[in-house]
């Protein structure tokens, strides 16, 4: 492996809106080495991908250096000419163009081509077929394709432009052990001809398979570089977790009689043999990596996704959901991730975000709001949750991220759920108000309410669960007592699978 | 071979065959040179704007603004022969510049502000009938000079001439769309926006041009259409837009973008034509055209929507362990 500096970044922050996603991170790629980058969700691994590829700008301050020279991408045909190419973990290909034009239309771009000559790319695209050691027709349609050939079509892209740098972000997520172990095979021979590889994974025996060296990142730090050798899973993952972010200590809280009960609930394609029981009075949290399928059962427990087998019991009952009209009327309230695109009214005032879901008992016969009750609804609400500013007339997009979550939560809870789904409910708003909704939730389990927390944040689930379920591939990988449970436990279960550790295939 | 036979446009081929079939039946007239002909040149109007609509569908878009556009360079034209003369070449090189400006105007709304184009070219079309019907006070222009008439009355083997700007106008997009690096990113665009910016192409100057491609077909319209018309009137563009994006999408293309062909589109003017011409002949009453033709554009963009959604759904699977992998 040679040992010569080829990337460097120094000082690289990127600031999004009330987060800081990437915070000065100094790092280097060497050429011909493969570097994995790991960490938990919203470490900033995907920030850091889209600035080296040119999807994204840094913040001034920040330099990246090619061979000890400066460069700046604005555009990702910049990152293109300086020969880093990035495999997607969306893959990023085009479903309704040929496996030629997949892997060649971007060099053609970079070439400043403005015709289309069909026989050179042909060959083009033949050559680095040939270089993977890949059969497939050229002429066919991308989506007709495997997912395991659209990956490889999307390293033969790389391919065509040289690529010095060569990242994939989870280029495993679909498919088989054997399309993996070729997969590495590939990678190992482009290693060989002096290409750099930026590998990103969330499956840890497979960053400990194929890299040389591995970066840590953590809420957006730099926790450090080590050679494979330095690591082993145990410690990786108590680099990988471990946030600073501390709240308000949990504290035991009694719970009540069993309220909703799931038996071997599976989708498929989404979950498998999903079974748990919420109490009364409980927050449970559901964590897990994100796609490990903890969205999902909450939409079937909502209705929104229908399971092929299994039931779900509501209070000993069992219940034949299958739409979220009917959730709702049995008492089950689900908030989704997607705050501004799924759950306010965007340009509308506090008094109509909050009312709009109980219009109906605010109008007298005749379908007429009645003003005076809509002031007492509006006002009780906002009360009762805190919302800060109290204005009911400012619009709701000028709140913080904080009180726009207790606006949605009060809609919700006008139904007076018996079961409270809340998906990432703390998702983009500041320390404070994290705390705030965390309080927030405690009161409402108080009351009796069964709540189900999704949640990637550690140290939040631990702050505010009774009781902690870890979802891995479409399955339960294990449950905590919150008295069990710690991050290091948590994210074992979530990467390796747990106790029962199952085999990775 | 086999391809062809499974594509869209063998379909369509077929409908436009068995048509034939039940019209000629009915009405022997139908199958000869001269009704054909007839049918064609009537149809190179509709047919070379819908060459400009095929790009903005492909990539997801639609432009409603054509039949204003269209009817605002006929007049533009028109007053210009009238009043100053000029000669084909300079009728030709305003109708089709000023079209091409007008679908700039909507291009620019659509790739520098983003604006959704429906509302782009809602607003366009609005202002451009309205400005006509102050220009023209709603008249006819009628005293168009007698050698753009003559000119409209060529034919080369027995061809009228308005048919050959219809085969100009496929082959040239055919040549964009599949031997230019623009025209692959129209595909590009409209097969995953995202992915085509990450490719490295310029999505806002595609679809500038493509507009603007557009604007330039619609004047080339413009013109073919008044030496066919040999007047000009205001308003006879009413509902043109319809007939236009109905052709495209009866075509093959599919109007959440990423598919569609110069071929398809053809197709999709002859069955629009023969419909027509068809239920003319077997004495029909029209208004069962408009019900026949919106039926199929219903059936064909379920058809693609109900698809687009199942690869929707495959794309966001989840690989549950223990369940056979989706992929290989």
């Amino acid at each position: 492996m040679a040992e010569e500096r080829f990337l460097q970044m120094e000082d690289l922050s990127k600031t999004y809106p009330g987060v800081k996603a990437l915070d000065k991170i100094n790092m280097e790629i060497r050429a011909g080495e493969v570097h994995a980058l790991v960490g938990e969700n919203g470490a900033g691994k995907s920030t850091l991908i889209k600035i080296l590829a040119g999807a994204e700008i840094p913040d001034p301050g920040g330099r990246i250096l090619i061979d000890g020279e400066p460069v700046s991408f604005a555009h990702p045909l910049e990152a293109l000419r300086r020969r880093i190419a990035v495999t997607y973990q969306d893959l990023s290909l085009f479903p309704n163009l040929s496996v030629v034009e997949n892997i060649t239309i971007s060099r053609k771009i970079e070439e400043g081509a403005r015709h289309i000559d069909w026989r050179e790319m042909r060959s083009t695209a033949q050559d680095a077929l040939a270089k993977l050691d890949l059969d497939i027709d050229l002429t066919t349609r991308l989506s007709d394709l495997s997912l395991a050939n659209q990956q490889l079509v999307a390293i033969a892209r790389a391919l065509v432009h040289d690529a010095r740098l060569l990242i994939l972000d989870e280029p495993t997520s679909s498919l088989s052990a054997e399309e993996v172990n070729a997969l590495f095979r590939v990678i190992s021979t482009l290693k060989a001809q002096g290409m750099s590889i930026l590998f990103i994974s969330h499956k840890l025996d497979e960053v400990f398979a194929i890299s040389d060296r591995i970066t840590v990142l953590r809420d957006g730090q730099h926790v450090g570089t080590y050679l494979r050798e330095e690591l082993d899973e145990e410690k990786l993952i108590s680099l990988m977790v471990g946030r600073k972010i501390r709240f308000m200590q949990y504290e035991k809280r009694s719970v009540g009689k069993p309220l909703l009960e799931v038996k071997h609930l599976h989708k498929k394609g989404n979950f498998a043999d999903i079974s748990f029981t919420l109490h009364q009075g409980e927050i449970l949290g559901l964590t897990g990596l994100v796609g490990a399928g903890r969205t999902e059962v909450a939409q079937a427990i909502f209705g929104r996704i229908i399971p092929d087998s299994g039931q779900i019991y509501l209070r000993g009952k069992e219940m034949k959901i299958t739409s979220t009209t009917q959730a709702v009327q049995a008492g089950i309230a689900y908030i989704p991730e997607s705050r501004q695109t799924q759950g306010l009214f965007l340009g509308k005032t506090l008094a109509d975000n909050l009312s709009v879901t109980r219009l109906d008992s605010l109008a007298n016969q005749f379908g007429i709001i009645r003003i005076d009750l809509l002031k007492d609804y509006v006002g009780k609400w906002i009360q009762r949750l805190s919302i800060r500013p109290p204005y009911p007339k400012m619009l709701i997009d000028q709140f913080s991220g904080g009180n726009q979550q207790k606006a949605i939560l009060a809609k919700w809870l006008a139904y007076e759920p018996t079961v409270l789904i809340v998906d990432e409910p703390t998702n983009g708003i500041d320390v404070g108000a994290k705390s705030e909704i965390h309080q927030l939730l405690r009161e409402l389990a108080d009351q009796g309410i069964g709540i189900i927390m999704i949640s990637s944040e550690l140290p939040e689930v631990l702050a505010v669960c009774d009781r902690i379920l870890v979802m891995r591939r479409g399955r339960v990988a294990a449950e905590f007592p919150k008295d069990d449970a710690t991050q290091e436990k948590i994210m074992n279960a979530a990467i390796l699978g747990g106790d029962a550790r199952q085999d990775v295939s | 071979m086999k391809q062809l036979l499974r594509s869209k446009e063998a379909g369509i081929l077929l409908i436009i065959v068995l048509l034939s079939l039940l019209i000629t039946l009915k009405n022997p007239v139908f199958l000869t040179s001269s009704n054909l002909l007839d049918i064609l040149k009537n149809n190179t109007v509709p047919g070379i704007v819908a060459m400009g609509m095929l790009l903005v569908i492909i990539t997801g878009g639609i432009d409603v603004s054509v039949g204003a556009m269209t009817a605002a360079v006929t007049v533009i034209i028109g007053k210009y022969m009238v009043h100053a003369g000029g000669n084909l070449l300079t009728v030709f090189l305003l109708g089709c510049g000023s079209g091409a400006i007008l679908g700039a105007i909507n291009g620019f709304f659509v790739a520098k502000l983003d604006i959704p184009p429906i509302v782009v070219t809602l607003g366009t079309m609005s202002i451009i009938n309205g400005g006509m019907l102050y220009y023209t006070g709603g008249s006819w222009i009628t005293n168009i000079p007698k050698w753009f008439i003559d000119f409209g009355r060529i034919k080369l083997l027995g061809i009228p001439v308005q048919i050959l700007f219809l085969v100009g106008a496929a082959v040239l997009t055919h040549w964009v769309l599949r031997y230019t690096l623009i025209g692959r990113g129209v595909f590009a665009v409209g097969g995953n926006p995202i992915a085509a910016v990450r490719a490295g192409f310029h999505k806002d100057k595609i679809l500038l041009f493509l507009y603007s491609y557009l604007g330039f077909m619609v004047g080339l319209a413009a013109v073919v259409h008044t030496s066919i018309m040999r007047q000009v009137d205001p308003n006879a563009f009413f509902s043109f837009e319809m007939t236009v994006i109905a052709a495209v999408v009866l075509g093959g293309a599919n109007v959440l973008g990423g598919e569609g062909s110069v071929f398809g589109t053809i197709l999709g003017v002859m069955m629009l034509a023969v419909i027509q011409n068809g239920l003319i002949l077997a004495w029909i009453p029209t208004y069962w055209q408009q019900i026949v033709v919106g039926a199929i554009i219903l059936l064909a963009v379920s058809l693609d929507v109900m698809q687009n959604r199942r690869r929707q759904d495959q794309l966001t699977r989840i690989d549950v362990a223990g369940e056979a992998p989706f992929g290989g």
